[in-house]
């Protein structure tokens, strides 16, 4: 199984990458999206698949062992990595509304405010 | 005091931004809490420091479980020296911010920012685990982003969405790198990876990791090629925004390849050496070079910092003991310096209504004080004996020679010519030369003044006392650098045995 | 000693306010306290004539093996008696040359921080010090040739003498790393002491070379001596004491003091004899083409330089007394010649050598210290100048190879020498006197701008005649420094008919018909210089716009301000890095044969493809939302079918809330015209982007393909329950285990909440009105606060099982959401009441602060304190820390998605 989505992990990182080379800002958002839905992925699949095991200790039993729980921490990690990328992600949507706002363009090579392209060069 | 000092520091700031935050409408509020929370940092940091110097490495196992199982907070004299760096620029650039900081900044959420941002630096500085310096990586990024916008101009978002998207790619670089290592290894503390590496089957599948680290935190660090970021915004949002990001934010990366690339990745030498050399070199020249095309200051310290990094990435890169002193020596000079040209920067940009060479001059008839602030800052990052910079760069040049180093060694002194160029060249135009057009009265008051000089006088005292008292910061600089290169004392401290 | 350095520079930082206080006294005052200095140092002259020397060291920096250590022995005595006498003079001349302009002051502080960075340099025992006070009279000879900094000339040549001899110094700084690596100490007296350890070392080429050049571009030797002419655009004074006396003269001083370890080799010998012997002519050459007195004077300088390095390599007793003695010589009518000339321009307004003559009628001292100064460089008996000439021609004759080639450059460079002698002190004065209303003409300069001149001009008169008595005294002790050995000195007026006088006299013969013919010699040395070409200042210049050149093609290519090229490095350097290093590494491990998959998990993974692969192809511009959509949800299904309740479920309530946000703001932005995206482009973008999801495939099947270390999953499967009081190890992790990653995460979200307003906009007037539907409305209302009680109770329960803080308050938020759907954003923010940023700001506040308690308890912070309160039912209820920190993130969640979903409604 690890063997199948880590294939699966690779295959959404290549169309996010893809996706944020674009010219067009949103597609770049969404590259960023599925970025972090790959990443996500991978991790989980570091942390090795398992069937049919929780990682929750059943009433009536006070401790288990390794091999009867599915990976909690790389389960804990990757929540934190979600809430975080969730978090940055909403905060890049915004950003790109107000750029297409302000600078008028969704145009990645029209970003040229801060870098303007024709500067003089003098000793 | 183990059970929560090697935390204060991170704790302070970070309640205070909390703090800040509730505090939405009150700014004066806000104001108190920034300075009640960034000296605390400082006082924090500068105990701790001299508890580590007394005792060695300390660790805190956060939440009282044991590493590798919980999350541990280990400091050494690097991290202890770091966070106290971190305490001094942060208050001072708070003083600053005082005058610099305007109405509209503050509304904005410039003080919960800026505390937020002195709290991931901190960690990252401090923690032990690869994963939570992970998470203070995103604290820092997110931080970083508010503090680009707050003023927004047109420039701001142009210059922010390109290092919003590319710290991310680095941040996901890294932890993808994270996730990876942890599935090899099965752990993700710091002291238990220095044990566990070495003992991985799969050599390839390591190096690899350890490339991609590299790679994330190269981009982190701004090196060559993976520096773009850094010019684009640096010089577009506020003064003291630019001052503690050019100060603080890349030698993080930087302090996190010392931290990686010699207890993590201890035994990998050869080719990762390979190529941190090759790096260094490339990020030196292309630093200096991108400067010497500029006309704004700050984009011309912007292309300074990459020039920088590229010197102590070389320290690095020799891993050798004498390398490694003057990679932390140089680290710690030039957050302080960089900082303090940025400050003087600003000031600069207000007394000339703006940052272009070409429009500027008359500064050092205008302002004999601020002419003396910048030339202490600017001549210690060019080298200029007695100075901070001097100092670290004879570490290096020393290092480099004793290494065999020729090709580098050169570099780095053709570079420093180049920069000392480049320094100079801003004092001829916004300083020496009388401007082209008569510039508009200042917009400097004299309570302002206070506060915009205060600090940078204070860092120019600082970069003169390291320049000519400089045994003790040899001396610490040693120190650290053996503990970076012989981890057992803090593997034995996060581990709770003795060494 | 070291408090005499230190006294001038405490002298220079005072030197603007006395000058304020005192007026016309102030400089005198200056001047006088160099001038007691170099008494001190003139009365130790009995000490070291015997041969002793007199050190001090203070420990600077022991890590490194750097003290501040000085040392006085005959080399440094002299220079020292150079710089503070001729110091003293100058200071003098410079406060009454400078007189009435109001930048007097911190024009003398800038000339006595460079005396003392000089006397510094000369008394130096350590390289690393040397090098400092090296830098130093660098720094200050760049902000006193800057002087006049509005003038562009100025800072040009400012900078160009900075960066020349700057840059020579980092040479020689490598130079000196070498030598103390080679001799294991940084002291100078050690590492001279007459051993052969650098010399014999395998990097005495390079050495020699690094020392060469730091010498050479301080010494303005060719090719670098371009600088000092275009130094004359400073001040007088400045010329006068640095650029004729003191700092050119540095690098001689390096290289006469490092003869004892450098010296001797044949490398060293056609070195510096070549190159000196090629700026002595250099000079000589450029300075009868010159109509201005002080670049006559400046190029003069450069070749008596050359002389001196020449001296200096021929490297043999005659040749090493002849460089004591010329040095002396030089610094008399140098610096005295200069001021004349500063007094002359003073006095009449121009410097000029065609508009000058007849001036001796109206100042007669300065004309009687002219012609000291003149037969001084000229070299006539009884001058110390004619003994120093004498010496030079005795050494080159003495020379153990190619004594003709240095004899024939000696004389024509010192004929040319007489020719401008003839020019700088014989014309202005006793020339004809141009006739014409613009004539200039002037009368008896002020004390100060003559007494330096005439005592100089005395002086070189007394040391030739009562050579015996001043001179040997002086420059015994000196060569026997150099040469490390006492060498008895022969000086003498008069020592028979000598080959040496005869050269002398043949050298008098050719200067003065070549200062008779001095037109037509101007004439053919100009045809002569643009035939050969060689114009080494070109060459600075060349660098320079070269350099800027390359700069702007770097910035141009590399920083080109393109994202898009941004992004594509960076990939391309992930995809290289792991893909270049597992390939060589050998790290790549294939999964072996067909993996054991069930039919649900092919669907789910080939779901998440597909939806990864439309969003790709899709262009209209809301469906590649249901893409992405479709590919979050299925990896939230991805986690369910491999035991991932919680994670599944925080999964899908993210990808709701991005979807909708998402939305939200699409349905507000322009439409865009078609960005498309070049063919090249596009395969290029293709070719990173498989490399990219190549490379994470590889790693991970690499990764996987060995079993996974248990240890940390024993652990937690062991103490959840036990340690943590919980049934939920996950959740067990996120409050509790490693509570602090949590901890930032909610920092995270907080400050992307704050981001987001701060971009978006705070609370607004007008924003989307409710939806008018009574139903809607009760309905909402109802279940508004259902949903709120629900995530409540979702985030007590998630310690024991799925559930949460994190998922309760987005559940939270929801609520609120769907009210201001239906209610209007305004009406749900009164229900809130408060700022929903504050909201997150007490959430992150509340989960640091629940982390205290454990500290007041005397446990490692963030320690849970667990309290297990008897409450008459059969189960255990666990009341903790961690269950408030829980809360918190619930509160910084809930406020985030608050303050982010209302802005974007108020839009």
């Amino acid at each position: 199984m690890d063997t199948v989505y880590a294939a699966v992990a690779g295959t959404v990182t290549a169309c996010a990458v893809y996706l944020l080379l674009d010219r067009n800002l949103v597609r770049v958002l969404l590259g960023v999206i599925l970025l972090s839905a790959a990443v996500n992925l991978g991790i989980f699949v570091a942390g090795r698949l398992s069937r049919g095991l929780l990682p929750l200790i059943p009433p009536g039993l006070e401790r288990l062992g390794a091999a009867d729980v599915a990976n909690p921490l790389s389960q804990a990690l990757v929540l934190t990595a979600i809430v975080i990328s969730f978090g940055l992600t909403a905060v890049l949507l915004a950003l790109v509304l107000r750029t297409a706002r302000d600078l008028g363009t969704l145009d990645a090579d029209d970003l040229r405010v801060s870098e303007p392209r024709r500067e003089e060069v003098q000793a | 005091m183990t059970a929560w000092l090697p935390v204060l520091p991170v704790v302070a700031p970070l309640l205070g931004a909390a703090l800040a935050a509730v505090a939405r409408r009150q700014v004066p509020a806000q104001r108190l809490i920034a300075l009640v929370a960034t000296s605390t940092q400082l006082a924090a940091a500068g105990v701790l420091l001299a508890e580590v110097w007394r005792r060695g490495p300390i660790a805190l196992h956060v939440g009282g479980w044991p590493a590798p199982f919980g999350i541990v907070f280990a400091v050494d004299l690097l991290g202890a020296t770091m966070a106290v760096i971190t305490g001094v620029i942060g208050t001072a650039v708070a003083v600053y911010a005082r005058a610099d900081a305007d109405a509209g900044a503050e509304r904005d959420g410039f003080h919960p920012l800026y505390l937020a941002l002195l709290a991931g630096v901190a960690g990252a500085f401090l923690t032990g685990d690869l994963f939570n310096l992970y998470v203070w990586f995103e604290v820092m990024l997110a931080a970083a982003i508010g503090l680009l916008l707050v003023g927004t101009r047109p420039a701001q978002l142009d210059g922010t969405l390109k290092y919003a998207l590319l710290n991310l790619i680095g941040t996901t670089f890294f932890l993808v790198a994270l996730g990876w290592l942890y599935g090899l290894t099965g752990t993700l503390n710091m002291a238990d990876l220095h044990l566990r590496v070495p003992a991985v089957e799969n050599r390839g599948a390591v190096l690899a990791t350890a490339m991609l680290l590299l790679v994330a935190f190269g981009t982190k660090s701004a090196v060559f090629p993976l520096f773009f970021w850094l010019p684009a915004s640096y010089h577009t949002p506020l003064a003291s925004v630019s001052a503690v990001f050019a100060g603080l934010l890349t030698k993080v990366g930087v302090y996190a390849l010392l931290r990686v690339f010699t207890l993590v990745f201890a035994g990998e030498g050869t080719a990762i050496q390979t190529a941190l050399c090759w790096i260094a070199g490339a990020t030196m020249v292309t630093g200096v070079l991108g400067a010497a095309a500029q006309q704004d200051v700050r984009r011309i310290l912007s292309f300074h910092i990459v020039s920088q990094i590229g010197y102590m990435v070389l320290g690095l890169a020799l891993y050798t003991p004498l390398g490694m002193v003057g990679a932390i020596f140089y680290v710690v000079h030039h957050i302080v310096v960089k900082a303090n040209l940025f400050l003087v920067g600003g000031v600069a940009e207000r007394l000339a209504d703006g940052g272009d060479l070409r429009r500027m001059g008359g500064l050092y008839r205008r302002d004999g004080l601020l002419a003396v602030l910048f030339a202490v800052p600017a001549a210690s990052l060019a080298g200029l004996p007695p100075l901070s910079g001097f100092w670290a760069k004879l570490l290096l040049l020393q290092a480099s020679l004793a290494a065999g180093r020729w090709a580098l060694a050169a570099t780095a002194l053709v570079v420093g010519l180049l920069t000392l160029y480049s320094m100079t060249k801003i004092w001829n135009e916004a300083f020496w030369k009388d401007p082209p057009e008569p510039l508009p009265a200042g917009r400097v008051s004299g309570r302002s003044r206070a506060l915009l000089l205060g600090p940078i006088a204070a860092l120019a005292a600082v970069t003169v006392a390291i320049g000519l008292w400089t045994q003790p910061f040899v001396a610490l600089a040693e120190r650290g650098a053996a503990t970076l290169l012989d981890p057992a004392a803090y593997v034995a401290a996060v581990r709770g045995v003795a060494p | 000693m070291l408090a005499t350095v230190l006294a001038v520079l405490v002298l220079a930082a005072a030197a603007p306010a006395i000058d304020r206080a005192l007026g016309r006294c102030g400089p005198w005052l200056l001047a006088a306290v160099p001038a007691g200095i170099g008494g001190w140092y003139l009365a130790q002259l009995p000490t070291i004539a015997s041969g002793a020397v007199m050190a001090e060291r203070v420990p600077w920096v022991p890590s490194l093996g750097v003290d501040l250590a000085v040392l006085l022995d005959g080399l440094s005595l002299l220079f020292a008696l150079l710089i503070l006498g001729i110091g003293a003079l100058v200071v003098a001349y410079a406060g009454a040359y400078m007189e009435g302009r109001s930048d007097r002051g911190r024009f003398l502080a800038f000339l006595l921080a460079f005396m003392g960075s000089m006397l510094g340099l000369v008394l130096a025992d350590d390289v690393v010090v040397l090098f400092v006070f090296w830098e130093l009279t660098s720094v200050t000879s760049y902000l006193l040739i800057g002087f006049d900094h509005a003038d562009p000339r100025a800072r040009r040549n400012a900078l160009q003498a900075l960066l020349v001899t700057g840059g020579g110094g980092l040479a020689m700084l490598a130079g000196f790393v070498l030598a103390a690596a080679a001799g294991g100490t940084t002291a100078v007296s050690v590492l001279t002491d007459g051993r052969d350890v650098l010399r014999a070392s395998p990097a005495y080429p390079a050495m020699l070379a690094l020392f060469a050049l730091g010498a050479f571009t301080k010494s303005a030797q060719v090719p670098f001596h371009f600088w000092l002419p275009n130094a004359m655009v400073a001040p007088t004074p400045v010329s006068a004491y640095l650029h004729s006396a003191t700092m050119v003269k540095a690098g001689l001083y390096l290289l006469a003091r490092f003869t004892p370890a450098l010296g001797g080799t044949e490398a060293w010998f056609w070195t510096l004899a070549a190159v000196g012997t090629a700026t002595m002519l250099t000079g000589a050459a450029r300075a009868v083409r010159q109509t201005d007195l002080k670049l006559v004077l400046a190029h003069t300088t450069t070749m008596a330089l050359g002389a001196l390095t020449l001296m200096l390599g021929l490297g043999h007793r005659y040749a090493l007394q002849a460089f004591a003695v010329f040095l002396v010589v030089h610094a008399f009518y140098k610096g005295g010649l200069f001021m004349l000339a500063g007094a002359v321009d003073h006095e009449t307004g121009t410097r000029d050598v065609h508009r000058l003559g007849g001036l001796a009628r109206a100042m007669p001292i300065t004309t009687t210290a002219a012609v000291l100064a003149g037969l001084g460089m000229i070299g006539m008996p009884p001058m110390f100048g004619f003994i120093g000439k004498e010496s030079v021609y005795e050494a080159a004759l003495t020379a153990h190879a190619a004594p003709a080639l240095w004899l024939v450059a000696a004389v024509a460079a010192n004929a040319l020498t007489v020719v401008a002698a003839g020019m700088v002190a014989w014309g202005p004065f006793f020339g004809p006197a141009p006739r014409g209303e613009d004539a200039p003409h002037g009368h008896e300069p002020p004390l100060g701008l003559w007494l330096g001149p005439l005592v100089l001009g005395v002086l070189g008169l007394a040391f030739g005649v009562f050579h015996e008595q001043l001179a040997q005294p002086l420059l015994h002790p000196k060569v026997a420094a150099i040469a490390a050995e006492p060498l008895p000195l022969t000086l003498h007026l008069w020592g028979g008919l000598t080959p040496p006088l005869f050269a002398s006299m043949v050298t008098l013969v050719l200067g003065i018909a070549g200062f008779r013919g001095r037109a037509r010699l101007a004439a053919f040395g100009g045809a002569l210089a643009r035939v050969h070409r060689i114009h080494c200042e070109r060459g600075y210049d060349a660098t320079l716009a070269g350099l800027v050149r390359l700069a702007a093609w770097q910035t141009r290519t590399i920083q080109s301000g393109g994202l898009r090229d941004y992004l594509a490095v960076v990939f391309a350097a992930f995809a290289a890095a792991v893909l270049g290093t597992l390939w060589a590494a050998g790290g790549v491990r294939l999964p072996a044969g067909m993996p054991d998959v069930r039919f649900q998990e092919w669907a789910v993974a080939g779901c998440i493809a597909g939806g990864a692969l439309a969003t790709v192809r899709v262009r209209p511009r809301l469906a590649p939302v249901a893409t992405v959509g479709i590919v979050g949800y299925g990896v939230g299904l991805a986690f369910a079918i491999f035991g991932a309740p919680d994670l599944a479920y925080t999964q899908f309530m993210a990808e709701t809330l991005a979807v909708v946000i998402l939305m939200l703001v699409l349905t507000r932005l322009p439409t865009a015209p078609r960005l498309e995206r070049s063919p090249a482009v596009r395969r290029r973008d293709a070719a990173i982007a498989v490399a990219c999801g190549a490379a994470v495939t590889l790693a991970l099947w690499s990764v996987t393909a060995a079993p996974l270390d248990p240890r940390l999953t024993a652990w937690f499967a062991a103490e959840s329950y036990l340690a943590g009081h919980g049934r939920n190890i996950v959740n067990v992790i996120l409050v509790d285990f490693r509570g602090l990653d949590t901890m930032g995460e909610i920092t995270v979200v907080a400050l992307g909440g704050l981001v987001a307003v701060l971009l978006l906009g705070g609370p607004r007037r007008r924003s989307a009105g409710p939806i008018a539907s009574v139903i809607l409305a009760t309905v909402t209302r109802v279940v508004f606060a259902a949903i709120l009680l629900f995530s409540v109770w979702v985030m007590l329960r998630g310690h024991n099982e799925p559930g949460g803080g994190f998922i309760g308050g987005l559940l939270a938020a929801s609520a609120f959401a769907l009210y201001a759907f239906a209610a209007g954003a305004r009406a749900a923010r009164r229900v809130l009441r408060v700022d929903p940023i504050v909201v997150a700001g007490a959430g992150v506040a509340t989960a640091v602060l629940s982390a205290l308690p454990a500290v007041a308890a005397g446990r490692p912070f963030m320690t849970g304190l667990w309290w297990f309160p008897d409450l008459g039912v059969e189960a255990k209820v666990a009341l903790g820390t961690p269950l408030l920190f829980d809360a918190g993130v619930y509160l910084a969640v809930a406020g985030t998605m608050l303050a982010v979903t209302f802005s974007l409604l108020e839009e």
